[in-house]
């Protein structure tokens, strides 16, 4: 991988190349690359688990028009959402990750990048099924009280929504303030809000990443809400998240043929 | 400052008398999520002992997440209602905090007091007794003894416990934590030899204050800022982990005719921070944010109150999506 990320960025294929190096702990750590000679910093292995594709939003990477992208293959599904959401037309994207066999792959359009993906599908990770099924034993009052205890621990400091890279909006609707759709504090009822509200604009965008769930300094698992809205959308609607790039979006596709009179 | 015994047994013993004399005490707590918060305890059964740092700090006892100021109701009759809660503050212990939280609580104490004293604050400070323990165990994201702390540094408690050699010694430190230790006299004896340092952990030393005052002089203008920001996805992790971030926002919820004025925590590093009503950004790359938030904690801090705030507790290692790392960062621009 660093032999080919030297070559890219020599070659000019790559302005900007968004990999893992380590600290000095040994973990890994997101990293923006921008010469050859920095290429031998990059590492991949089973513990490189941030989505580096929320980094396609940001502008200095977006200024930067020619990117390489060192992807897990939740970062590869990703980046199949945001392309089927009209998201990265500005950039050319170079992307290398590693298969099954521990080889090195790298993808240079978008029809090899799905290609790719559709040979690769993830399925739901075991402890998240466990736990899905879990909660959607519970009674009602008791899977409330559940999230009421979780919730209440949330302390808004947003770090989902910002390493989620389905949350791209310029303005969210936490930091409207005419009207206040939610409310800033972070006391529990604020934080239902804020989650539910989360939720329902993931459903069916949601890639299943996990990533907001990983990170939360609350320890929170707030991906199940995103994933089992996923799991509703994908019973009702079918399709995957991830899966085509041409995927449209269940909750805000209309055909004049839908079975459903309310918008008529 | 005295120096007393509590035999390993009888610290329950302590911890639930103070609850039945009525105080509120807070300490850690193990939830389901494995991470352990301060919480208020019925008993001294709920209480965490085997941890290395709790997920947020303890500054909440003073400085909530979203403080209540008052709340407003408009009468019938045209009068107006305006009530605060500042004389309902119950007597509060906290216990088991580390003793980066409890410089923390000094660094606080001067943030809010030293001018034009914030009433909320201080009625909260005024109620709370720091019982402290020290710690025998770190890792690699700890590094107090970078900024003028160490594993067993009193400053800012009014209790420091050391539970070694299978007892308690007891260092108190102010009046407030005399006050506490004389409500349950018996459980105490007196000694007079301590000496704890093999029992401390220790931490890495990664850089000395000494060093960085000079040094983060010419800090401001590194190139190497962009390499310590761009990884950073501007959430709030960070500031609302740390025990000595204390910026805040203050919000009005409700109708026009009755509702309450909350002040919650704010973040330097999110994006809208600093955002002007006009739609201009004076800090408008994540690059000057990150700055803004080093430069506070080792440069600005000290010039303005006389003390650095960065206490070296680590969260803001071990809770950052990308894993920045305030220790690397400092010194990668001061170099």
């Amino acid at each position: 991988m660093q032999d080919k990320a030297a070559e890219l960025l020599k070659n000019g294929t790559v302005n900007l190349l968004i990999g893992f190096s380590e600290d000095l702990g040994k973990r890994p750590v997101p990293c923006f690359i921008e010469t050859a000679e920095e290429a031998n910093i990059l590492v991949f292995n089973q513990e490189c688990k941030n989505n580096l594709s929320v980094y396609l939003h940001k502008k200095e990477v977006k200024d930067a028009v020619k990117i390489g992208l060192v992807s897990n293959i939740a970062t590869l599904r990703s980046v199949m959402q945001l392309l089927s959401e009209n998201q990265l037309w500005s950039l050319t994207i170079t992307y290398l990750t590693v298969n099954t066999a521990g080889e090195l792959v790298v993808l240079s359009s978008a029809e090899e990048l799905e290609a790719y993906v559709q040979a690769n599908f993830p399925t739901c990770r075991a402890e998240d099924k466990e736990m899905l099924d879990k909660l959607n034993a519970m009674t009602r009052a008791e899977r409330w009280a559940y999230w009421k205890d979780q919730l209440s621990e949330c302390v808004k400091c947003y770090a989902c929504r910002a390493v989620c890279p389905m949350c791209y909006c310029t303005v969210c609707t936490t930091e409207c303030n005419q009207p206040q759709w939610i409310k800033t504090s972070a006391e529990t009822s604020g934080n239902f809000e804020y989650h539910t509200m989360r939720a329902m604009h993931l459903g069916g965008r949601c890639i299943n990443c996990g990533e907001c769930g990983r990170i939360c300094p609350a320890g929170i698992p707030v991906h199940l809400l995103t994933a089992q809205m996923n799991l509703e959308i994908e019973q009702e609607f079918g399709g995957k998240t991830g899966w085509s790039l041409k995927s449209e979006y269940a909750m805000n596709s209309f055909k004049p043929g839908d079975k459903e009179n309310f918008i008529k | 400052m005295e120096l007393k015994l509590l035999s390993t047994s009888d610290i329950a013993v302590f911890v639930d008398g103070l609850l039945k004399a009525g105080k509120v005490v807070v300490a850690p707590v193990l939830k389901q999520s494995g991470k352990v918060f301060f919480k208020p305890v019925q008993s001294f059964a709920e209480v965490a002992t085997d941890y290395i740092q709790t997920a947020f700090s303890a500054k909440e006892v003073v400085f909530p997440k979203v403080e209540e100021l008052f709340t407003y109701q408009h009468n019938e009759d045209g009068s107006l209602d305006i009530k605060d809660q500042l004389d309902r503050i119950p007597e509060t212990v906290v216990w088991g905090l580390r003793p980066c939280d409890a410089a923390g609580f000094d660094y606080l104490n001067q943030f809010f007091l030293k001018e034009n004293p914030d009433v909320y604050f201080k009625a909260r400070y005024d109620k709370t007794t720091l019982v402290t323990v020290s710690c025998s165990k770190c890792d690699e994201s700890c590094f107090c003894t970078s900024v003028d702390s160490h594993p067993g540094d009193t400053k800012g408690s009014d209790i420091l416990l050391t539970a070694m050699d299978g007892k308690c010694y007891v260092e108190v430190i102010t009046d407030n934590g005399l006050a506490l230790i004389n409500s349950a006299k018996e459980l105490f004896t007196s000694t007079d030899t301590l000496s704890k340092e093999a029992f401390l952990a220790k931490p890495a030393t990664h850089f000395s204050m000494d060093e960085i005052k000079d040094k983060i002089q010419y800090a401001y203008a590194s190139a190497e800022w962009k390499h310590a920001s761009m990884g950073c996805y501007s959430c709030g992790a960070c500031a609302f982990a740390c025990p000595t971030c204390t910026c805040f926002d203050i919000q009005d919820e409700g109708t026009q005719d009755h509702g309450k004025r909350v002040r919650c925590w704010d973040a330097c590093g999110m994006s809208q921070f600093t955002k002007h009503a006009s739609g201009h950004n004076p800090r408008n790359t994540q690059t000057e944010r990150r700055r803004q938030r080093l430069m506070h904690k080792f440069k600005y801090s000290v010039e303005n109150l006389g003390v650095v705030s960065c206490v070296g507790c680590g969260r803001c290692i071990r809770v950052c999506p990308s894993h920045l790392n305030i220790f690397e960062n400092i010194l990668s621009v001061m170099n």
